[in-house]
């Protein structure tokens, strides 16, 4: 196991664009939020600074409350990762159990969860999910159960797939032959060596789930009580002409979230797919 | 009964499962919804409580969730979408107004991306860990991470805010006396941004998708057969191997056809093309609750309809999958 992940690590790191996307990551994910704890960034303070350009006082300037957009980037940045990784942890939880037990189990199991996995695949989910948080009011929570609770059947299939084929593995029929229950059997022995292609899945979910936030707030149906960056770039949207900055640094910060995930999804799928690795034609 | 016909059959029965489940969760979940749609709609107004009652029992709101949800299921199955109370119109009359609109914009922006994404994504696999490749790699990376309502805005300051050379707002110029050429040249006009926006997004896809495709079928033994065949290089990778590597873009394609009529809330809000999407939008912010579940339906049976003619198509193609 140690060698196999030092070698998945040597062919990630060798990927200049998928190691630099997770290095510019991880700064985002330790800097953003520790920089508004740590200052005390206000998102809500006015200033009579109105539409201030960029300047040295405000890097990103100001909006057309004399807000400082670059604390209301840093605020808006930590709701999306918030967001990214509650969904994608959701998802993973509910698709690793449901992929387990399907594939293990066989049968009418099997045949009911994926048959719900078809189903939620094919309902156009961003409708579903814009109309409930609509009809319901789009608190954080709320859209990020909503969210999660639609994307499971990606990690599932993929899952299940991998279980089908490990489970008649040697190392799976000594451990049945040593006495080891279907739990133990699912969960133990299974489920950790399923993992490697739902870790690039992993990263992928939580990009999606970003676009997926920020299209809500974008259109309106997001959480009042939060910032978000999809928010600032609707409110934004009327100073587009004489004040870019305004909408166009939350757009810019979407992008550059989106974009860093999917390197890095990128990246580690070449890294943990074997087939990937060596050259073509 | 033959392979084939038991396959066609399992797959029609699977359809109309999932067009059942489109329907029920619809349904329910718009039924879930806190509120009483005939307050809504006149609770503003000076409405005595027995005219109210009166409506609930007119529009059947007073009977068992089960029986409304069984008047529903039959009103559907002959082609019954309901009557917008809020818009005064008959639902199906509203989307079949819609629904053109919208594939006038998605349809030319699919067809274009996966055209040019085959092109992009088997010259990227022919050139394979060149600058070329990473180009194409890196360009269609950015495309697929680019948030379409983004780009939008992004156009939208540059074409038409500060070059004017682009109308950016609904379908036609407003109040213009614009007949037959001259009107179809002004509809284009409108279409450039929202159809760049679309192709943008789907171009990455589809390069990427491509790409993945071939590199898959350029390590299977048969292309060195086809090699020792002695095929020339063009011959094994665009008579063989882009030939099977096709058959995933294909499906994928087939599945964006689908899901069409939902794909595109985001670009028609932002350039407020009157579309599916923007109906969808205007129909959830004024809780015109038949109108949702109606565009939910019919967006969701317009994929399983697709998914079905894909699979019906490759059983005959390839026998592989009939039989398996």
């Amino acid at each position: 196991m140690r060698e196999q992940l030092a070698e998945v690590w040597r062919v990630f790191r060798r990927q200049r664009a998928a190691a630099g996307g997770f290095l510019a990551l991880a700064v985002i994910v330790v800097a953003s939020p520790s920089i508004v704890v740590l200052s005390r960034i206000d998102p809500e303070a006015i200033s009579a600074d109105v539409l201030g350009r960029p300047s040295l006082a405000h890097a990103m300037g100001t909006d057309y409350l004399g807000r400082d957009i670059l604390g209301r980037v840093l605020h808006g940045v930590n709701t999306s990762l918030l967001v990214g990784a509650s969904v994608a942890a959701i998802a993973l939880a509910i698709g690793l159990v449901l992929g387990t037990t399907a594939g293990f189990y066989r049968g009418s199991i099997d045949h009911v969860i994926m048959r719900a996995a078809d189903g939620l695949l094919i309902v156009p989910t961003f409708f579903l999910v814009l109309a409930v948080a609509f009809i319901f009011g789009g608190r954080l929570t709320f859209v990020i159960v909503m969210l999660g609770l639609t994307t499971w059947p990606q990690i599932a299939r993929i899952v299940r797939a991998e279980v089908l084929a490990l489970k008649e593995e040697a190392f799976v029929q000594s451990a049945r032959a040593l006495g080891a229950g279907d739990a133990r059997l699912m969960f133990r022995e299974i489920l950790p060596n399923t993992l490697p292609p739902v870790v690039a899945m992993i990263a992928l979910l939580g990009s999606s789930a970003i676009l997926a936030e920020a299209s809500l707030s974008f259109l309106g149906v997001g959480d009042p009580n939060v910032v978000s960056l999809g928010q600032m770039l609707t409110s934004g949207l009327e100073y587009v002409t004489n004040a870019w900055w305004v909408p166009g640094f939350p757009g810019a910060a979407i992008f550059v979230l989106v974009l860093l995930l999917n390197v890095l999804g990128d990246g580690l799928n070449v890294a943990l797919n074997p087939r990937l690795r060596r050259g073509g034609v | 009964m033959t392979g084939v016909a038991w396959y066609v059959a399992g797959r029609l029965l699977q359809s109309a499962v999932l067009l059942a489940f489109v329907v029920t969760i619809g349904f329910f979940v718009i039924r879930a919804a806190p509120g009483d749609p005939v307050l809504y709609l006149y609770g503003a107004q000076n409405i005595s409580a027995e005219t109210l009652a009166a409506l609930r029992q007119v529009w059947g709101l007073d009977r068992p969730l089960g029986e409304q949800y069984w008047v529903y299921v039959t009103n559907l199955a002959s082609g019954n979408l309901g009557y917008s109370q809020i818009n005064r119109e008959v639902v199906s009359a509203m989307l079949a107004r819609k629904v053109p609109n919208t594939l006038l914009l998605m349809a030319p922006s699919i067809l274009l991306a996966a055209a040019g994404g085959v092109v992009l994504g088997t010259t990227a696999c022919r050139r394979l860990n060149t600058a070329t490749d990473y180009v194409i790699g890196a360009v269609s990376m950015v495309g697929y991470s680019t948030p379409p309502f983004w780009l939008a805005i992004l156009l939208i300051v540059l074409f038409a805010s500060t070059l004017g050379w682009l109308p950016t707002q609904g379908m036609a110029t407003l109040g213009a006396p614009y007949r037959g050429l001259a009107h179809a040249l002004d509809v284009i006009r409108h279409m450039v941004l929202p159809v760049t926006v679309l192709t943008w997004w789907y171009l990455a896809a589809f390069t990427r998708l491509t790409r993945a495709s071939m590199l898959e079928e350029s390590r299977k033994p048969y292309l060195m057969t086809a090699r020792m065949k002695g095929l020339s290089e063009a011959r094994v990778f665009y008579g063989h191997a882009l030939r099977n590597a096709s058959r995933p873009v294909l499906t994928v394609l087939g599945l964006y056809l689908g899901t069409m009529l939902a794909g595109a809330v985001m670009t028609e809000v932002v350039f407020a093309w009157p579309g599916m999407g923007l109906l969808t939008f205007s129909a959830i912010v004024q809780r015109d609750y038949p109108v949702v579940l109606a565009v939910f339906i019919v967006s969701g049976a317009a994929v399983v309809v697709t998914n079905l003619v894909i699979d019906l198509l490759y059983a005959v193609l390839d026998p592989r999958i009939r039989y398996a």
